[in-house]
């Protein structure tokens, strides 16, 4: 994935969710699904509810959020993207 | 109001067998139909102290249980259970009768009262706080409810935890307490006055008799209740009582995994969950013994 690629979450999600102890339970508008997700997953969804952003400035909040060693951050954030994008809670704007 | 215990015994036959019978269990009406002696034994035995409406009122559901035409009439009868005239279900054998007339009306609520969240669960309150207890057939679910019922706590449902989306109560249904096999020898010896409804063998689960529910728990059945504790109870020969604190995510998803209708409701279905886990506190329960099992009940403190 390119660092410049922007994510955004899907529109018609609303992010209905909790986080209890470390887990997060959502409910996917568009599918009818309910998710277990990490924290990552979530901070990367409120990130996106806030606004559109790139590869690389969702990269930026994991590391700041979490503590992930520099050399995995970035497969570590294409891994999380691809799993939401692939759940439908988030794409790519086009360029 | 009246009670079915109101009518004398041809009374509630010619009710049964003409207009029907509408007998109030907590949220819901139903109008009875059936000619059948075992139908009219069991609500004689089990549904005296439920509010009974004239024939004209308003019915949630029509029900039946009839003879199907034909020769099976005579030779090795079988009884066919209907809602408004049609036939959801094969018919069973004549003497299955009251307990086909009971998952009947169990299936007439978890299939269409989808103005709840309906979870398979058996519910209990003492104090306000109601114990959801939500498991598979086999479990030991009903065995545990029946003793708690009749060791201070109030019914609201052997069957049905049914969760008001609006507030996010539970509304009672409090109906006769099915259980089966050993667990209905278990119960007579638990509860000195226990009532129970005919045992009918060799149905698809066993021997099953009904328990009377509680005249109490039935007076209250207006009163909801605010969920506490959801409790998955597993019963195992020899186990030592043990209660087990979930985390509240693996319990949201065991519960909507006995829910009849969680994915019907969409998001308003998660909402109505999600605050009833953040409302309760969640457990395994593993017992044995019944007397242990009511010690640990009663030893629950409502959460925070």
């Amino acid at each position: 994935m390119a660092a410049c690629e922007t994510w955004r979450l899907r529109p018609g999600q609303t992010l209905q969710y909790r986080q209890w102890d470390g887990e997060c339970v959502l409910y996917n508008d568009l599918s009818g699904d309910t998710h277990l997700l990490g924290d990552g997953a979530i901070e990367l969804l409120l990130a996106l509810r806030r606004a559109p952003a790139t590869r690389g400035a969702l990269a930026a909040i994991l590391q700041a959020g979490f503590d992930i060693d520099a050399a995995a951050l970035d497969h570590e954030t294409d891994l999380l993207l691809r799993d939401l994008a692939h759940l439908n809670l988030i794409d790519t704007l086009a360029c | 109001m009246l009670t079915v215990a109101s009518l004398s015994r041809t009374q509630l036959e010619a009710r049964l067998s003409s207009a029907g019978l509408l007998v109030q269990t907590g949220a819901f009406v139903s109008r009875i139909h059936s000619p059948l002696r075992q139908v009219a034994d069991g609500i004689d035995t089990l549904y005296g102290d439920y509010p009974l409406h004239d024939g004209d009122a308003f019915a949630d559901f029509h029900v039946g249980l009839r003879h199907p035409g034909g020769m099976r009439r005579w030779y090795k009868p079988q009884v066919n259970f209907d809602l408004d005239g049609q036939l959801p279900f094969e018919p069973l054998p004549q003497a299955h009768a009251f307990p086909m007339l009971e998952w009947g009306l169990n299936w007439c609520i978890s299939t269409r009262a989808h103005a709840y969240l309906m979870i398979h669960a058996a519910v209990v309150e003492r104090g306000g706080c109601a114990a959801i207890l939500p498991a598979p057939p086999g479990s030991g679910k009903s065995t545990l409810c029946a003793a708690l019922v009749n060791r201070g706590w109030r019914l609201l449902s052997d069957e049905l935890a049914l969760f008001r989306p609006a507030d996010g109560v539970l509304v009672p249904v409090p109906r006769p307490v099915s259980l089966k096999n050993r667990s209905i020898d278990v119960i007579r010896d638990y509860v000195a006055d226990a009532v129970f409804s005919v045992p009918v063998s060799n149905t698809t689960k066993g021997t099953v008799a009904h328990l009377k529910a509680p005249s109490a728990s039935v007076a209250r059945a207006h009163e909801t209740a605010r969920p506490a504790w959801i409790v998955f109870p597993r019963y195992e020969a020899g186990a030592a009582t043990s209660l087990t604190p979930i985390p509240r995510a693996s319990a949201f998803f065991r519960v909507a995994d006995n829910a009849f209708n969680y994915s019907h409701m969409g998001g308003r279905g998660f909402q109505t969950l999600a605050a009833a886990i953040d409302g309760c506190a969640s457990y395994d329960f593993r017992y044995s013994a019944l007397d242990e099992a009511m010690a640990v009940f009663a030893a629950l403190e409502p959460p925070r």
